[in-house]
């Protein structure tokens, strides 16, 4: 590496795709290889704090000794595990093709711009995912549609409340509120066999699988407070999930 | 028997559909969409095979996400995409979301409305019993999908070519 300009570059270059890493929900010990074969292809040393909002790199550079550091703040987490498959697959093409920086750049920027499923996808996905809840903890075919039935309108809320840039748990809440809602009535007016299994089943869709996951992941690996702070938030998206469930039982006096 | 095998398929199918639908949510990539739906309904299968059994749920589990973190590692050759990306979709719908929300209701409940004092004992046994069964539950499931590294002792699927 020639001069400070492209020096600077190669921080920035990296920056993104810790960033991109992380908020496309890849756990820690993924994040740090990922920097690791990148670095090493650009023939640099990093060293790096990554945590949910704020990453902090130490670029060395193997040849001239020099050093830049930066602090990056994190844009909001939206799950794509696209990004992570081709930043992956990218970083051993780069490695066994030895990329230049401009290679690499393009590279990642191509991958920024993939698209998601359409919204209409999605919605049909995730209300008949919950469907198949409500059929495992046995519910019946009416169950079943009462359960599609809320986890569709619910997902529309919520999709709308990320449009107007809601707070992520009250997104999360008014999401909950509205699935627990529209469920209730079916135990109100009595809809299938197991009508509380459709209600129980309707807000599945919202919990926090992911951040669960990569938090007991970064626990093993000894990133432990990665670990924890996905575990915190995780429990404030089951509270709110809870709470809207709560708040629906509450209006329609349905106990347990 | 017929009845047991019926029901079986039945929910390992809708397994597969709910790993499937988490997946979409999660933009996986097109290619894996099948083998989300193959491995979470095979997760399903042995999970609830298990249960029937009177296995705990977390040994369940634990078994069912070994079995999904063994058989990534072939499938992710296969397919070119890293185990990550269609293991966690398909161990998803085993996460103790119900488990985790029944123990925040317990505590409202326990907060705002029981009075009567055996009820809130219930209340008490059920924070404690369903928020530690989630917690092993998440155990089991990180466990199983990263024992394969955890045992090879590697950090990526493809130095083990």
């Amino acid at each position: 590496m020639s001069n400070s300009e492209e020096f600077t570059k190669t921080a920035d270059l990296l920056l993104e795709i810790t960033t991109l890493l992380m908020i496309s929900g890849a756990n820690t010990e993924r994040i740090n290889l990922s920097i690791e074969r990148f670095s090493s292809i650009l023939n640099i040393d990093t060293h790096s704090w990554i945590n949910q909002k704020t990453i902090i790199m130490t670029l060395t550079d193997k040849s001239s000794q020099k050093t830049i550091t930066k602090v990056q703040n994190l844009p909001h987490h939206a799950l794509n595990f696209l990004t992570i498959s081709e930043i992956s697959k990218a970083s051993w093409t780069a490695t066994h093709e030895n990329w230049s920086l401009d290679e690499i750049k393009a590279e990642i920027e191509r991958i920024k711009n993939l698209g998601r499923y359409p919204k209409i996808v999605v919605l049909v996905a995730v209300s008949l995912a919950v469907a198949g809840f409500c059929n495992i903890f046995k519910g019946d075919y009416l169950n079943m549609l009462v359960a599609f039935i809320s986890a569709f309108i619910a997902l529309l809320v919520s999709q709308q409340a990320h449009k107007l840039k809601y707070n992520m748990y009250v997104r999360i809440f008014l999401a909950s509120l509205t699935a627990s809602l529209v469920a209730s009535l079916g135990v109100v007016f009595n809809i299938g066999t197991n009508p509380e299994t459709a209600l129980a089943t309707s807000i599945l869709f919202l919990v926090p699988g992911v951040a669960l996951i990569n938090s007991f992941t970064d626990l093993l690996e000894s990133n432990i407070l990665n670990g924890i702070v996905r575990f915190v938030v995780g429990t404030m998206t089951v509270l709110a999930i809870a709470t809207g469930l709560f708040v629906a039982m509450y209006i329609f006096s349905i106990n347990k | 028997m017929i009845d047991l095998l019926l029901r079986l398929l039945e929910v390992s199918f809708w397994s597969g559909i709910a790993a499937l639908g988490f997946g979409i949510i999660f933009n996986v990539p097109k290619k894996t969409i099948f083998t989300i739906f193959l491995l979470g309904s095979s997760a399903g299968l042995i999970k609830f095979f298990l249960l029937y059994f009177d296995c705990h749920v977390a040994l369940s589990s634990l078994v069912a996400a070994t079995f999904v973190g063994f058989i990534s590692i072939p499938i992710a050759h296969k397919i070119h995409h890293p185990p990550v990306v269609f293991s966690i979709p398909a161990v998803i719908p085993m996460i103790p979301g119900y488990f985790a929300y029944e123990t925040i209701l317990s505590i409202m409940n326990f907060v705002f409305i029981e009075t009567d004092e055996g009820k809130r004992l219930m209340l008490i046994d059920a924070i404690f019993a369903n928020g530690f069964q989630m917690i092993y539950i998440l155990l089991s499931l990180t466990i199983g999908v990263s024992l394969p590294m955890l045992i090879l002792n590697k950090s990526s699927v493809k130095s083990l070519k």
